[in-house]
């Protein structure tokens, strides 16, 4: 998701963008971008957020970034990431900070359980399918048929390769798929495993001083996610990812 | 309150823990990563502000969801929850895809033993048959 940010479809700062396309930070006769208008300050020329934030609707969105994160947190947070890699982290961040507004207790977390829960069901389901396929006895294959008198349709060879294969299927990072509405907070606490309270709360599990099962999960997930080629990093769905000017 | 009694947030912030401090029970001194994770990603005032505006009977899950997505962040600084929300996705398609492959072998399955029975029932119809004509 690295896309020029100052195309139309995609996040675009304000009338200036740091990008090499675009040259400049805001402040340059186009107007402040959204994060330095919504902060009253000057835009200067390479500002970390102009190219994220437009100053029509920018503005609006980094107000949820600032009141969640606050802009130093984020700044410094920006700073510390490639260039290429900032739009998705501006993109994940306003998604977070959205997440939390809507849902002061549980935030984004609340789709994580959702997921999850989601991923149990559906492992309980194949579990269940595969045990069955287990019992079934494969009939013996039926002898040629000598030739009917009526002549009879015999069904094709059919084929278990034939069916689609997960590899086969493309894997692709929508970022837009994050701001569609999340699942009501309350039945994701319900169901619920992905315990935070392993990361070492004060109810935590006695052996939950500094994570637990949970964090040994988050960073299995995150160094798989780090291990393959090519798409070390997950590919986004550029056309589809939102702008932030919406 | 005595210096070693300070929750890990005043700790961390050098600070005096007083005793209805909104962060203490949230943040106790056996664990300053955690608060050092919230520290960073969302800074002490803003979770005190965000804790605050709750009712106290929700400050622990709240707190326990902002201390996991400020791990995740810092651990992943820029996907965040999202890096884990994604995965999850995908394993939800992997796994999809194999309940699609097996129902297929189900009824690969099925559509055998259907073949087979029709055809033990065309023999003994035919079989049948035979005799009659004998």
């Amino acid at each position: 998701m690295s896309s020029n940010p100052c195309s139309s479809g995609s996040v675009g700062g304000g009338g200036g963008s740091s990008s090499s396309s675009c040259g400049g930070g805001g402040g340059s006769g186009s107007g402040p971008c959204g994060a330095c208008k919504f902060l009253r300050r000057k835009c200067v020329p390479g500002c970390i957020f102009a190219p994220y934030f437009d100053s029509e609707q920018g503005a609006a969105h980094f107000a949820a970034v600032h009141k969640v994160f606050g802009a130093s947190n984020v700044s410094k947070l920006l700073l510390h990431i490639p260039v290429h890699k900032r739009l998705d982290a501006v993109v994940t961040i306003c998604y977070e900070a959205q997440a939390r507004l809507r849902d002061p207790v549980y935030g984004c977390v609340a789709h994580i359980f959702a997921l999850q829960q989601q991923v149990v069901n559906l492992q309980a389901e194949l579990s269940y399918l595969q045990a069955h396929l287990a019992t079934l006895e494969l009939p013996s294959p039926p002898p040629p048929p000598p030739p009917p008198p009526q002549t009879l349709m015999t069904p094709p060879p059919l084929s278990i390769s034939d069916l689609p294969s997960a590899s086969s299927m493309p894997a692709t990072y929508d970022l837009s798929s994050l701001f569609d509405p999340m699942v009501q907070p309350s039945w994701a606490m319900q169901q619920r495993q992905m315990d935070p309270r392993q990361f070492g709360g004060p109810c935590s599990s006695p052996t939950g001083g500094g994570g637990g099962d949970l964090q040994a999960l988050a960073r299995e997930l995150l160094h798989r996610q780090g291990s393959p080629p090519l798409g070390s990093v997950p590919c986004t769905d550029v056309s589809s990812s939102p702008s932030l000017s919406k | 309150m005595s210096n070693s009694s300070r929750c890990a947030a005043c700790k961390s912030l050098r600070r005096k823990c007083p005793q209805d401090c909104v962060l203490a029970p949230y943040f106790p001194s056996n664990n300053p990563q955690r608060f050092s994770w919230v520290h960073k990603i969302f800074g002490a005032s803003k979770i005190t502000k965000m804790l605050q505006q709750l009712p106290v009977e929700l400050r622990g899950e709240a707190a326990d969801c902002m201390a996991m997505e400020a791990y995740l962040r810092v651990e992943n600084p820029v996907y965040g929850s999202v890096g884990i929300i994604y995965q999850y996705q995908q394993q939800i398609i992997e796994v999809q895809n194999e309940i699609i492959k097996i129902n297929g072998e189900i009824a690969v399955y099925n559509a055998l033993l259907q073949h087979q029975q029709l055809q033990q029932h065309q023999d003994s119809f035919f079989s049948t048959d035979n005799d009659f004509n004998l």
